[in-house]
């Protein structure tokens, strides 16, 4: 029974996963602002809006290189 | 000014001509790794990252790519005089112009400072490889520059740690007290009001105040390289050139297999004993079965290959960072021009044995319109890494492990394979030029960099990046659709008394057995007619997939088996011939298809792409199955 419901979940987070990863970049846009949009009416979320969930949308705004996972600029370490 | 102003980010553009190193400098200064490479049209749009000055404030940076003139000929150069300008809706005009020059040839990259300094921005100069410079005896007076230019100028050694600290200083917001002063509307009315569109200046008043420049600096030219020259001459010779070129690929795929087989087998035999681990020591049911046959015999089979995919990209990024690449480009190009492609089609062609999504994008730096699309139509022919799964399981499978003379047959077979994904983009853009008419060859303008050597952390960077991104995708896209194959495989469950495999009674088997009708002509089974299906997510999912299909087909003592095994005691070799043909050519990425729709901003052109692409990969299966049955 644990070993089914073990699978169940991680059946579903494939099934989410894989549909958010294989869907066409203007709707992953519109999703991510649609959440951005509910995100923003809750003051509690304002961090993981800023960290999380604003370089997403910047990222889901291209497509190839601009959308790609190795393309993400990162800040350096210390500011000079 | 007042308070909120001075708080508002600083815009940074880095602006010059192509391969001057401003994609190295964006590196620096923002932590990126963006790729950097020694040819030119690397860089095909804007890209923005960030750092925190001393202040506290935030820097955005604009890496743009490389143009010789704001007068613009090309897609990528009229983005750079676009964001300039002012005239990209979401990006006004930088408060800071970083122009970055070549100090070894620096006449052409100052020619375009003086371009930029017209139209009024702010501006630093950065004199990039000034280490070179001195070395090659290029004498520059740089307070004199300074002075002459207007503009503080900073000399540069981008791809070394603390060779760009002079610049970090100079963009230090306290230190540019010009660009804290201004908002970033005013500066884009600065540019309408005061700047002149630099397309309305006289050619010969700048090239005047060049030599005027070069003449008050006490310029030197760089010293002609003797050994260059003679190298040069072995690699740009059209027959010698050519027979190089064909040699060093030939190398790279011999290395590819040959050096990779420790490895992969290590790998591999690393998954069969995870695999069989799993199974003796978790009770039967499906958590037992989504583990074993799901994610370590679907993502295992595909992991295997890495070291493949590490060996083939070292050698590409050793080519890259050397300067041998434009060079192969200018051999290739007047067989290029031939068959109907441009000679700037050749890096977009070259990008596309990465990935075609590149590929496709940097076609950008192709002027004609018509040349560009028969360069995206053909891209995708390229074989690109995520193939590599496929046909390193096919070979390793049915190529036997031996060597013909010097030569390892694995890796002769791999050549062969490439070499077929480039004489048949040849042949489709042939084709397609027939059917768009006769055209004016517009001949290959490509400025060929010094050799130099590479440069190791770039490398490591590189590599790094490569693995990285396929370790991911296994973990990630992979990972997931091979769990969601796996509920597929198992349900529903056999009814009581079945005799054959389970997977024969599940969804995918129906489905699979739906599919072979249509595929059973070019000799595939059920299992490879299933693994096509999540391989349209990406080519490599595919191997994935008969992972996972055949570890649930199994009964039995072949529980654990290997993939590679399975498929070469259960596969005729024409069967295996007819995957192979059918993979040089199916456009199974939707990524690829989605990037096409984007650049030529019409659904048309990936259809064609998708239907041309799936006939030919059909027929040429159908043939290779036909001919290598009625052989053997």
């Amino acid at each position: 029974m644990l070993q089914q419901a073990l699978v169940a979940v991680f059946v579903l987070a494939a099934a989410v996963f894989t549909s958010w990863k294989l869907m066409p970049a203007r709707w992953r846009l519109r999703s991510l602002l649609g959440i951005d949009a509910w995100a923003a009416k809750h003051p509690q979320l304002g961090g993981w809006r800023e960290r999380a969930l604003k370089p997403r949308i910047a990222r889901a705004g291209g497509i190839g290189c601009d959308g790609c996972a190795a393309n993400t600029p990162r800040p350096p370490r210390s500011p000079r | 000014m007042d308070a909120a102003v001075s708080t508002l980010p600083l815009r940074l553009a880095l602006v010059g001509v192509p391969n001057c190193g401003k994609t190295a400098l964006f590196n620096r200064l923002t932590g990126s790794r963006q790729k950097v490479a020694n040819y030119p049209g690397v860089t095909v749009e804007r890209r923005e990252g960030e750092r925190t000055a001393s202040d506290g404030r935030t820097l955005r940076v604009l890496d743009l790519p490389g143009t010789y003139s704001l007068k613009p000929t090309t897609l990528d150069e009229a983005i750079t005089r676009d964001v300039l300008l002012g005239r990209v809706a979401d990006a006004p005009a930088p408060d800071l112009v970083i122009c970055v020059v070549d100090a070894v040839h620096l006449p052409i990259g100052l020619r375009l400072a003086l371009e930029v300094k017209r139209v009024g921005l702010p501006m630093v100069l950065a004199l990039n490889r000034m280490d070179v410079a001195r070395r090659r005896g290029v004498k520059i007076d740089v307070a004199r520059l300074s002075a002459e230019l207007g503009v503080p100028v900073l000399p540069t050694v981008a791809v070394k740690r603390g060779g760009a600290d002079a610049l970090i200083e100079a963009i230090e917001p306290t230190r540019w007290p010009a660009a804290r002063s201004v908002v970033a509307g005013q500066v884009a009315a600065q540019v309408t009001t005061n700047g002149r569109d630099p397309r309305g200046e006289d050619a010969e008043q700048t090239q005047a105040d060049l030599r005027g420049v070069l003449s008050a600096i006490g310029y030197s030219p760089p010293v002609e390289n003797h050994w260059a020259a003679r190298v040069d001459a072995l690699l740009l010779h059209p027959l010698a050139g050519i027979l190089v070129l064909g040699v060093v690929m030939f190398l790279i795929f011999q290395a590819v297999f040959s050096w990779a087989a420790p490895l992969m087998d290590g790998i591999d035999s690393g998954m069969a004993a995870l695999g069989g681990w799993v199974k003796a020591h978790m009770s039967e049911g499906p958590m037992a079965s989504l583990l074993a046959d799901g994610v370590i015999a679907g993502a295992g089979a595909v992991l295997v290959f890495l070291p493949q995919i590490v060996i083939l990209f070292f050698f590409i990024l050793v080519l890259e960072d050397s300067g041998y690449l434009p060079r192969a480009a200018y051999l290739l190009d007047r067989l290029m021009g031939w068959v109907g492609l441009s000679g700037r089609a050749f890096i977009p062609l070259l990008s596309s044995h990465a990935c075609a999504i590149p590929g496709v994008m940097a076609t950008r730096t192709i002027p004609s319109w018509r040349d560009r699309l028969t360069t995206i139509m053909v891209a995708p022919l390229m074989t690109c890494s995520a193939r590599l799964p496929v046909y390193g399981l096919l070979i390793a499978a049915f190529i036997p492990r031996e060597a013909i003379g010097p030569f390892n047959l694995q890796g002769l077979v791999l050549f062969a394979l490439y070499a077929a994904g480039i004489v048949s983009s040849f042949a489709v853009a042939f084709v397609m030029k027939q059917f768009a008419g006769t055209r004016r060859y517009s001949p290959l303008m490509l400025e060929l960099p010094d050799f130099q050597w590479p440069n190791l952390p770039n490398l490591l960077l590189g590599l790094w990046e490569r693995v990285r991104i396929f370790v991911s995708r296994v973990g990630g896209i992979i990972l997931a659709l091979m769990i969601l194959l796996w509920v597929l495989a198992a349900y529903p469950e056999p009814p009581p008394g079945a005799t054959g495999p389970a997977i024969q009674y599940s969804f995918a088997g129906k489905l699979g057995a739906l599919l072979q009708q249509l595929f059973e002509p070019i000799g595939f089974n059920w299992q490879i007619s299933i693994a096509l299906v999540p391989g349209l997510a990406a080519r490599e999912v595919a191997v994935g997939a008969l992972g996972t299909v055949y570890a649930m087909s199994a009964t039995g003592d072949d529980l654990t088996a290997q993939l590679e095994p399975v498929i070469a005691s259960g596969w005729s070799l024409a069967t295996a011939c007819s995957l192979l043909a059918w993979y040089v050519f199916a456009p199974q990425c939707l990524s690829t298809l989605a990037v096409v729709k984007r650049e030529t901003n019409s659904w048309r052109y990936p259809i064609i792409m998708a239907g041309y692409l799936f006939a030919l990969a059909y027929l040429a299966a159908f043939v290779t199955y036909r001919a290598v049955a009625a052989w053997s």
